[in-house]
């Protein structure tokens, strides 16, 4: 910096403008992280004073577990299933918001509100249409579809329709990170393509998706962290049932800790999670680099 | 601003680590009925007790898990509600107050006055720990109207006339291809399940700790109760778009169903146009059902060991429980309330008083993940169509993991 | 011609059967909430209630503690927004402007704990709270996220964008820096910081997980917890239900209309420079 006021000064500043923040983190974040390793490695229950020392104990436990390894595979059916889908619905939309229409704005509001709302209230309004005699069967049997599912107790559509309440409700937030995308490509861009004679799919295959790569990397990682993490819905809608067909492995670190009160195997299901949420986000960042182009 | 702020972090955090003055007393709400009366007993015991200061602080969802978060927080309530099913777990865990002393100072609490299946029931290693607050048994509840239009006079009284009254009961009542009309209602719940294993000559766990979920007489009742379902002549509450089995009763999707006295008054208050008795349930092999009890305990942490066993023994005692179970949600688990309230008399609350000569207590001695276990086996059956024989083996091996000690 | 006619009506129709997706649960659920007839699985399923009350509205008020849901939520959600606010400009404007040792450090260490999903915290966050009697109380609700790294590191994005000779004369003059920062780059940074405030609102109004778990009592619930807990309970009144869930999502649907522009930059800032 030219101007000096001194080193001293502004480090006085910074480390009183820090310190809260700071502290708030430490104890809140950078020490339960630490804590979470030491945790699983305890047979930690808060009903009884002796907590002993088990090692891997927990981390073997688990890998035993049915539930645990069900839950694992529910979450990765999960994820994988709802983040394309997600951001390919959230990449058209935006291209359709993106055109000039009368009252966008209201088309645009539309999309976003169940970004906005609450989870509790998407997932209340959820088991309405998902249940045997709720709309969702009853607009299939207005159009001639006859489904007698009632889809959250149907093992094999539980899980299906919660990825289709989650698609429903981030599609419209991750619809304004790819419109901001699209309003920073250049026109000049398209017109020059246009003149070369390219139609509107070569314009999106060849000008929009290439363009939008960094906004596409940005979404799909937010998209794994939150769908890695699914929690809110399961906890409302199924309880992870029917027979943990919608177990989730954050549903499983919560009932694990807090149903059965076993902390220490909580928290390495906790790690566990975190571990292939890294392994994920990495694998993604190593072959789909966000500036690929 | 940075002052003002810190100002309300440091009240909030004195705000928070205030001592309880008052002694505090927990319980769920299953209905709005029920916190009335919880609410109207107290008043009672505020009469008799004016010097007592007490809060009320009733749990709406979770209970187990919120109670459970209490009691390992050192925060738990003085006095609070626990379920007969999971109790054996807290017992185990050392968590909450023997009582033995205090009873033999209390002569007039009258332990002996207890039926003989609840005296015991939240004993552990030879001490008190808890006095079920009243009970409940599975009966039979069946709607008249359907069954005079069915040509049936009388309830079923075992397992042949169960189904054959319940295939006449099934019907299409508005002719539009699809059965609005169920004989029974099952639902994918192990309570539920359980009467039927008894029946059977079944149990879950021997009182020498040994799992018998896997054997052939729980599996043969299994296969029976699945088959109503599958037969079509029994419906589950989920199908109907119903919360629970009462709920399909009272919307008339169903002429029978299994309850307890809960349902007398969700009947009276949402659907009062339902005519119905109530009988005891149909038999097996054996006379059975499943009793249900649910216990005041007191944690090791109370602050206020006094006026907290002032209220557990109003309310647990004989005019408490008297007041308690008036109402008829429940019935006493002291023999003197039952004569007094003339409960041997009355045509519904009879059937109860009958039923618990042969009634076994749903008390299962396993840890908490036990129940999850067996409510996952039964949704395998009901919704994966497995068959009972297999989830039930695979499910005895499980539960070897959750015994005590 | 006639073609891009036919393009530009089939895609109107495209647009509104999204439309219908995206908002019709909400009109649906409104509609419940304004029945007066307790089985809402009668078919055909009607949109329009036949006996339309408010009945069900006046019996959120008066038969659930929803007024202390409220004031809890309000709270809860008031002060982490402030605070939110403050610390995340307070930060960003150090990180993006002073210099001191170990920046570089911190500010990583801050970075890569955004790497960390949440659910990790769990446990060791309970713990914590549990050792500092903070379970189920306010402080335990509000303690945990009075300051948030997403928010520190869109500030710091937002400062570094700002020409260093704004606060050169200031300095000159010998101000301080928390007059630097709160006469100069306060003012000129509101869209950032209405940004922010309408992020943690919305987060801190919709938070479920954590409320779940640091509560046990019904008077410290926050309003989805509140609702979510009915949830069994009520599963025989949908109106009641559907009329709570329409209060609930009625003050970020006011903000996020009131407020769209904001919402739309803090999207975007956000997600370029994620």
């Amino acid at each position: 910096m030219k101007f000096s006021s001194s080193k001293k000064e502004q480090r006085f500043w910074a480390y009183l403008f820090l310190g809260f923040p700071l502290l708030l983190m430490s104890v809140f974040v950078f020490f339960p992280i630490a804590f979470a390793f030491v945790v699983s490695f305890y047979d930690w229950n808060l009903l009884i004073p002796d907590k002993p020392f088990v090692g891997l104990g927990n981390y073997f436990e688990l890998f035993k577990d049915e539930v645990f390894v069900k839950a694992v595979k529910n979450t990765i059916v999960y994820t994988m299933g709802v983040v394309p889908v997600q951001t390919m619905l959230s990449l058209f939309l935006a291209f359709i918001m993106n055109q000039k229409i009368v009252g966008i704005a209201f088309f645009r509001t539309a999309f976003y509100i169940p970004a906005v709302t609450s989870s509790v209230v998407t997932s209340i309004i959820f088991v309405w249409i998902y249940s045997k005699p709720g709309l969702l069967n009853y607009i299939l049997d207005t159009v001639g579809i006859d489904s007698n599912i009632d889809w959250l107790t149907n093992p094999s559509t539980v899980l299906p329709a919660i990825m289709v309440l989650n698609i429903w409700t981030t599609s419209g937030y991750f619809m304004v990170s790819f419109l901001a995308g699209l309003q920073s490509i250049p026109t000049t861009l398209y017109e020059a393509a246009k003149i070369d004679g390219a139609n509107q799919w070569r314009l999106f295959k060849d000008i929009t998706v290439p363009m939008v790569r960094p906004v596409t990397y940005f979404v799909v990682v937010m998209s794994l962290i939150g769908c890695f993490q699914v929690f809110d819905q399961i906890f409302i809608m199924s309880s992870g049932g029917p027979d943990n067909s919608s177990t989730t492995m954050s549903y499983y670190v919560y009932q694990n800790s807090f149903k059965y009160f076993r902390f220490g195997l909580g928290a390495a299901s906790a790690v566990i999670l975190a571990l292939l949420i890294f392994t994920v986000t990495a694998i993604q960042k190593k072959y789909l680099p966000p500036d690929y182009y | 601003m940075r002052i003002s702020y810190f100002i309300v972090l440091v009240t909030l955090c004195f705000s928070c680590s205030n001592e309880e003055k008052n002694m505090r007393f927990s319980s769920w709400q299953s209905s709005q009925t029920e916190e009335k009366i919880v609410r109207e007993t107290l008043e009672s015991f505020k009469k008799v007790y004016p010097e007592v200061a007490f809060d009320y602080q009733p749990i709406p969802g979770n209970y187990t898990e919120k109670i459970q978060l209490m009691l390992g927080t050192g925060k738990a309530p003085d006095l609070f509600w626990l379920k007969g099913s999971t109790s054996p777990a807290y017992m185990s865990f050392n968590v909450l107050y023997p009582l033995d002393s205090l009873i033999s100072a209390t002569p007039e609490f009258d332990v002996d006055d207890f039926f003989p299946l609840f005296k015991d029931a939240f004993k552990y290693n030879d001490t008190y720990y808890g006095f079920g607050k009243d009970f409940n048994a599975y009966v039979l509840f069946y709607n008249t109207e359907m069954f005079e239009e069915a040509g049936l006079t009388s309830p079923p009284t075992n397992w042949e006339e169960l189904v054959t009254y319940a295939t006449k009961l099934t019907k299409d009542t508005n002719g539009d291809g699809k059965t609005n009309q169920f004989g029974f209602v099952v639902e994918p719940t192990i309570d539920m399940l359980m009467p039927f294993a008894y029946q059977n000559g079944g149990e879950l766990i021997s009182d020498d700790n040994e799992i018998k979920i896997g054997e052939p007489a729980f599996i043969e009742a299994f296969d029976f109760y699945i088959n109503l379902y599958r037969t079509g002549i029994a419906t589950i509450p989920s199908n109907q778009g119903a919360g629970w089995n009462g709920d399909v009763f009272g919307r008339k999707q169903a002429a029978m169903i299994i309850s307890g006295a809960w349902l007398i008054p969700y009947l009276k208050e949402s659907f009062p146009d339902v005519k119905y008795k109530v009988a005891e349930l149909p038999m097996g092999k054996y006379k059975a059902t499943l009793a249900f009890s649910t216990a005041y305990v007191i944690p090791k942490t109370t602050k206020h060991l006094d006026d907290t066993w002032k209220m557990f023994s109003y309310l647990a005692g004989k005019k408490g429980m008297k007041e308690w179970t008036s109402s008829g949600i429940a019935l006493p688990t002291r023999k003197s309330v039952a004569l007094e309230n003339g409960f041997y008399q009355d045509s519904i609350f009879s059937v109860f008083m009958k039923s618990v000569v042969y009634a076994k207590l749903y008390k299962i001695d396993l840890k908490e993940r036990w129940f999850d276990e067996s409510e996952a086996a039964m949704q395998a059956v009901f919704y994966k169509g497995k068959e009972p024989e297999e989830v039930l083996k695979k499910l005895a091996k499980k539960l070897e993991k959750y015994k005590l000690n | 011609m006639k073609q891009i006619k036919l393009q530009k009506i089939l895609f109107l129709i495209v647009l509104g059967i999204m439309t219908m997706i995206y908002i019709g649960p909400f009109l649906f659920s409104l509609s419940i909430s304004f029945s007066g007839d307790k089985n809402v699985f009668e078919w055909p399923i009607s949109f329009l209630p036949d006996d339309a009350t408010f009945a069900n509205y006046r019996n959120v008020w008066n038969e659930l503690p929803f007024g202390k849901w409220l004031f809890n939520s309000v709270l809860v959600t008031t002060i982490q927004t402030i605070s939110n606010v403050f610390f995340a400009a307070l930060a960003g404007f150090t990180f993006a402007r002073l210099e001191f040792p170990g920046k570089n450090i911190i500010f990583t260490i801050l970075l890569s704990s955004l790497m960390i999903p949440g659910i990790v915290l769990l446990v060791p966050k309970f713990i914590v709270l549990n050792e500092l009697s903070l379970i189920n109380s306010y402080g335990g609700l509000i303690l945990p996220g009075l300051v948030s790294v997403t928010n520190i590191f869109l500030m710091r994005q937002f400062f570094s964008t700002i020409p260093k000779d704004l606060e050169q004369a200031a300095l000159i003059d010998g101000c301080s820096y928390f007059r630097i920062f709160w006469e100069i780059f306060l003012p000129i940074s509101k869209p950032a910081l209405a940004a922010v405030a309408i992020y943690t609102f919305q987060g801190s109004w919709n938070e479920f997980l954590w409320p779940v778990i640091v509560t046990y009592t019904e008077d410290m619930y926050t309003l989805p917890l509140g609702m979510a807990s009915l949830r069994h309970e009520l599963l025989t009144d949908w109106p009641l239900l559907m009329a709570g869930t329409i209060l609930i999502s009625l003050p970020t649907l006011a903000i996020f209309i009131i407020f769209q522009r904001y919402f739309v930059q803090g999207v975007s800032s956000s997600g370029l420079k994620g």
